[in-house]
C-alpha cells in the first residue's frame, strides 16, 4: 500500500512483468511510497522459483530473491488469456498511474497490452516498456536476458576476459538491477512530463542499451576505432607489482603500487625476501617490467604461503597500497555497508536484513521491506479498490479469470 | 534550450569530476537541462585526460570526454580562491540542481556541503555522490569504480570461473551504471521540490550501487546462502545455460532457463530426437543430474554449424540464446541502431556516440556537439549572472576565473 510522506505516495503502479529488471524497477518505486500491484498469471512470476531453477543462484532456506524483487508489492492473479480478465484489468488500468510491461512485443500484441491498446483506457497512464533489444529491428521479438542482451551482445563479456581465457562471467541479475535504475529514471521523467502537460506517455529502455551505456567507454572507443587489448593473465602480467595474487585461504589481493621505486624494498621485506632488494634481476623498474613473469612467479609463491588477514596487516605495516577484493559473504558483516545504507533491516522474520535500493534522500526514508506476497494474496482487495463488486469478483473467480 | 524536452529550463551545476557524477549530468543534459560544468582553471576536470590512461583503449580522439562532457557549458573557477566564492554563490542561487562528488573532507574545506549551500537557495536539489557513503569508517576514502563498486561489493570475487582469478571490470562500467541511480535520485528530489516548494539533499554511493548490482548474491549472503563458483564451459552445472563454440569460432550463450517448457522444441530444433528419447535427459531433474554427458553431446552439436546458422535454426522457437558480442560487431549492429543505442553527434572528431539509454515517447535526447574546452563559456555564464565586463576582467586578474 501507499504511504504518505514519501515522494511517490499516492502513485499506483501495475507491475505486469516478470523476472528481474522490470520488477526491480517497481520495487524501487515501492520503496519510495508507490502502491505496487503485481499482476501475475495463474502460474505466477517464474522469478518466484528462480533460486531453485537456476543452477547459478546461491541456494538458501529463504526465497531471498523473491523477497528482494517483490517487497512491499501486492499480488493479483489474472489469467490475461481469459477475455473476462481483460475487462477487470482495464478497470485497474483506468485508476493507475504507471504500467510496467516486459513481455516481448509479439506477446504484448497477443494480449493487447501494447501502449496503443491501453492508452485509450487511460490517457494519463505512463507506460514503461522494457525489452531485451529495443522496440523495432530484426531482434525486437527476441526474449532478452541480462546475460545475453546486457552482457554478451554488448561486447562486455568479450572485453572482460583474460588473454586466451574464456569470456567474463556476470553475477546473477547484475545487469538487470542496473537497468532497473534507468527504467525508474524514465518513469520519473514521464511523471515530470505529465505534471507539465497533463498527458500520459510511453517510456522505455532495453537491456542491450543499458549494457552499452555501462560499457560506454569501450563502446565509445569502438565508435572511433579504438579497442581495449585483453588483460594478460595474472601469471604473465604487464607489471608484477600491479597484479593480483591468491592467498593461502583462497582470497585475492590486488597490488596497486604506484611509486614502485620507493616501495620495492618494502615489498621484498613484506614477503620475507629481503635478498631481492639488491637482486640485479629486479634492480630497476625496467628490469622488473622485463622480467614481470619471473617476478610474478616469486610473488605468487610468497602470497600463497599465508592467509589474507596476515597479508592485509603486513602490507599495511609497510605502507603498501592494495585493493580489497571482497567476497559477497563479506558484505553483510561490513560496517560500511550498513553505514552507506546498502544493507538495511526488514520486517521479514526469516530474512531480517536486505539490500536497500541505492538512492538516498534527505527528506524521506525507504519503506521497510515486508514479505513478498503469496500468489494472488491480494486479488480480492485490489479488485474491490478498482470498484468491482463482490458479485463481479465471484464471477471472475468462477470463470478462472481471477485466482 | 529546447522547450519540448522534459528537463528544459532546469539549471544544473556539475561540480564533479571523472565519470559517475558527470555522466549523470550528461544524462540530464540529454533531456534538456542546461548543465554548467564548474572546473578548476588550467587542466579542468582530470577526466579530460582519461583517454591517455593506459587502461583505456588507445586513441588520438578524446572519446571519453565527448561522452561525459557533451552538451555542457564550462566555467573555470578556482574554488580555493576567495574571489570565486561570490560567483559560485550566485550560480548556486539560480540553480535547480547541484551535483558534487568531492570526498567529505574536501567538501567541508570548500564549504560545499548541503548545510553550507541550503541557505543560499532553499529550493536547490543537492546531489551527492561518494565512494562509500556519507557516514561510517570509510566515508572519507576516495572511491573509484574498480575499488568501491566492483572490488568492495564482492562482484569481482563472484564473477569468476572456479579456480580462476577474479573477474575483470571495464573502464567506468560501474560509474556509468551508478549515473542512472543519481538521475533517479535527482528526479525524486525535483518531484519533492515541486510538491513542497523546498529543496533537498539526495545522493548515492558507488559501494551501494555495486552491492545493488550484486544484489542477488548479496541478498543470498544475508541469509547465509553462498554463490556456487561458476564452472568452466566444458563442465557446467547446467548444460542448457552454458557457452558453446560454433563452427565459425563464435561463442553462443545458451540460456534455456525454462527447459521444463522448451526441451522438446530444443531437441527438435537441433534435430536430435534421440536426446529427447534418452532417459538420462528425460526430465529437468535428469538433465541437471547429467550435465557432463549432456554438455559433451551439445558441444559437438553446436560445433557443427556457424552462429548465423544457429540464428536461423532457433528463429521463432522461443529458445533464449545469444552471441558473445565483439565490440567491432556491435558498432555495426543493425539492432543497436534500432534500439537507439548510438547517436550521431555534431562533432566531426567523434561523429557517433553512445546514446542515453532512456527512451521517451514524447521527446528525443538532444544531439551533442563538441564538449566544452576548459572555461569556454565562463564569460557567457557570468554575463547571465549580470556580471559586467570590468567585474569579469577583475576575476580573471585575481585568478578566480580561468
Amino acid at each position: 500500500m501507499s504511504e504518505p510522506g514519501l515522494p511517490l505516495a499516492g502513485l499506483r503502479v501495475l507491475d505486469i512483468s516478470s523476472f528481474i529488471a522490470a520488477p526491480a524497477a517497481a520495487v524501487v518505486l515501492g520503496d519510495w511510497g508507490a502502491d505496487v500491484i503485481k499482476v501475475e498469471g495463474p502460474e505466477g512470476d517464474p522469478n518466484r522459483r528462480i533460486m531453485l531453477d537456476s543452477s547459478n543462484y546461491p541456494k538458501g532456506e529463504v526465497n531471498y530473491p523473491w523477497h528482494m524483487d517483490s517487497r512491499n508489492k501486492r499480488s493479483l492473479v489474472l489469467d490475461l488469456k481469459n477475455p473476462k480478465a481483460r475487462a477487470a484489468l482495464d478497470r485497474l488500468i483506468a485508476v493507475s498511474d504507471v504500467l510496467i510491461c516486459n513481455f516481448p512485443p509479439p506477446v504484448r500484441d497477443k494480449l493487447k497490452l501494447a501502449y496503443e491498446d491501453v492508452k485509450p483506457v487511460n490517457p494519463k497512464l505512463i507506460y514503461a516498456s522494457l525489452t531485451g533489444y529495443g522496440e523495432t529491428g530484426p531482434d525486437r521479438d527476441r526474449p532478452g536476458f541480462d546475460v545475453t542482451a546486457y552482457f554478451a551482445r554488448s561486447g562486455i563479456l568479450d572485453a572482460q576476459r583474460y588473454e586466451g581465457g574464456p569470456p567474463g562471467v556476470p553475477v546473477p541479475a547484475q545487469g538487470d538491477r542496473a537497468t532497473a535504475m534507468t527504467l525508474v529514471s524514465a518513469i520519473l521523467m514521464a511523471l515530470i512530463h505529465r505534471l507539465k502537460t497533463g498527458e500520459g506517455s510511453w517510456v522505455g529502455t532495453s537491456l542491450l542499451g543499458n549494457g552499452l551505456w555501462s560499457g560506454g567507454v569501450i563502446a565509445q572507443a569502438a565508435l572511433v576505432g579504438a579497442y581495449l587489448p585483453h588483460r594478460p593473465p595474472p601469471d604473465r602480467p604487464r607489471s608484477a607489482l600491479g597484479n593480483i595474487y591468491r592467498t593461502s585461504d583462497d582470497r585475492w589481493l590486488q597490488l596497486t603500487i604506484v611509486r614502485e621505486d620507493k616501495m620495492w624494498p618494502g615489498v621484498c621485506k613484506t614477503i620475507g625476501r629481503p635478498d631481492l632488494v639488491d637482486d640485479p634481476r629486479f634492480a630497476e623498474i625496467e628490469e622488473r617490467r622485463n622480467r614481470s613473469a619471473e617476478l610474478a612467479a616469486i610473488l605468487r609463491e610468497a602470497f600463497a604461503s599465508c592467509a589474507y588477514e596476515h597479508w592485509r596487516q603486513a602490507l599495511a605495516a609497510h605502507g603498501i597500497t592494495f585493493g580489497v577484493i571482497s567476497r559477497p559473504q563479506d558484505v553483510p558483516d561490513d560496517e560500511q555497508a550498513r553505514a552507506c545504507g546498502a544493507v538495511v533491516d526488514t520486517a521479514i522474520p526469516d530474512m531480517p536484513h536486505t539490500l536497500a535500493n541505492p538512492i538516498k534522500l534527505g527528506f524521506a526514508e525507504q519503506r521497510i521491506a515486508n514479505p513478498a506476497p503469496a500468489l494472488g494474496q491480494h486479488s480480492d482487495q485490489i479488485l474491490t479498490e478498482a470498484g468491482l463488486s463482490s458479485e463481479e469478483i465471484a464471477s471472475l473467480r468462477k470463470s478462472g479469470a481471477v485466482r | 534550450m529546447s522547450e519540448a524536452l522534459p528537463l528544459s529550463g532546469l539549471i544544473v551545476l556539475d561540480i564533479s569530476s571523472f565519470i559517475a557524477a558527470p555522466a549523470a549530468a550528461a544524462a540530464l543534459a540529454d533531456f534538456g537541462a542546461d548543465v554548467i560544468k564548474i572546473e578548476p582553471p588550467g587542466e579542468g576536470d582530470p577526466h579530460r585526460n582519461s583517454y591517455r590512461n593506459a587502461s583505456y583503449p588507445q586513441s588520438d580522439k578524446n572519446f571519453p570526454w565527448q561522452l561525459d562532457g557533451r552538451l555542457k557549458r564550462s566555467i573555470a573557477l578556482d574554488l580555493k580562491n576567495e574571489d570565486a566564492r561570490p560567483v559560485l554563490e550566485r550560480l548556486i542561487g539560480r540553480a535547480d540542481v547541484m551535483i558534487v562528488n568531492f570526498p567529505p573532507p574536501a567538501r567541508e574545506r570548500l564549504q560545499l556541503r548541503w548545510e553550507d549551500v541550503e541557505r543560499l537557495n532553499p529550493r536547490l536539489v543537492y546531489c551527492s555522490l561518494t565512494g562509500y557513503g556519507e557516514t561510517g569508517p570509510d566515508r572519507d576514502r576516495p572511491g573509484f569504480d574498480v575499488s568501491a563498486y566492483f572490488g568492495r561489493s564482492g562482484i569481482l570475487d563472484a564473477a569468476r570461473y572456479e579456480d580462476g582469478p577474479p573477474g575483470l571490470s571495464l573502464p567506468a562500467q560501474g560509474d556509468r551504471a551508478t549515473a542512472m541511480t543519481l538521475v533517479a535520485a535527482i528526479l525524486l528530489g525535483l518531484r519533492q521540490r515541486d510538491r513542497t516548494g523546498k529543496g533537498c539533499w539526495v545522493g548515492t554511493s558507488l559501494y551501494a550501487n555495486g552491492v545493488w548490482a550484486n544484489g542477488t548474491s548479496a541478498a543470498g549472503a544475508l541469509v547465509g546462502a553462498k554463490l556456487p563458483p561458476r564452472q568452466a564451459p566444458d563442465r557446467p552445472r547446467n548444460a542448457l545455460t552454458n557457452l558453446y563454440r560454433t563452427k565459425d569460432d563464435r561463442l553462443l550463450q545458451l540460456l534455456m532457463v525454462r527447459d521444463d517448457r522448451l526441451w522438446e522444441a530444443f531437441c527438435a530444433a537441433i534435430e536430435r530426437p534421440d536426446l529427447r528419447a534418452d532417459p538420462r535427459f528425460a526430465t529437468r531433474a535428469e538433465r541437471r543430474a547429467h550435465p557432463l554427458e549432456l554438455v559433451r553431446e551439445l558441444m559437438l552439436v553446436f560445433a557443427a554449424r556457424t552462429y548465423a546458422e544457429w540464428e536461423r535454426t532457433f528463429a521463432g522457437t522461443g529458445i533464449p540464446f545469444g552471441v558473445i558480442g565483439r565490440l567491432a560487431d556491435v558498432v555495426e549492429d543493425e539492432q543497436a541502431e534500432h534500439a537507439g543505442i548510438f547517436a550521431a553527434t555534431a562533432n566531426p572528431d567523434v561523429p557517433r556516440t553512445v546514446n542515453n539509454p532512456i527512451r521517451l515517447g514524447f521527446a528525443k535526447p538532444r544531439t551533442a556537439g563538441p564538449p566544452p574546452t576548459v572555461g569556454q563559456h565562463g564569460e557567457e555564464i557570468l554575463r547571465e549572472l549580470s556580471y559586467g565586463e570590468a567585474d569579469i576582467q577583475a576575476l580573471r586578474k585575481r585568478g578566480a576565473l580561468g
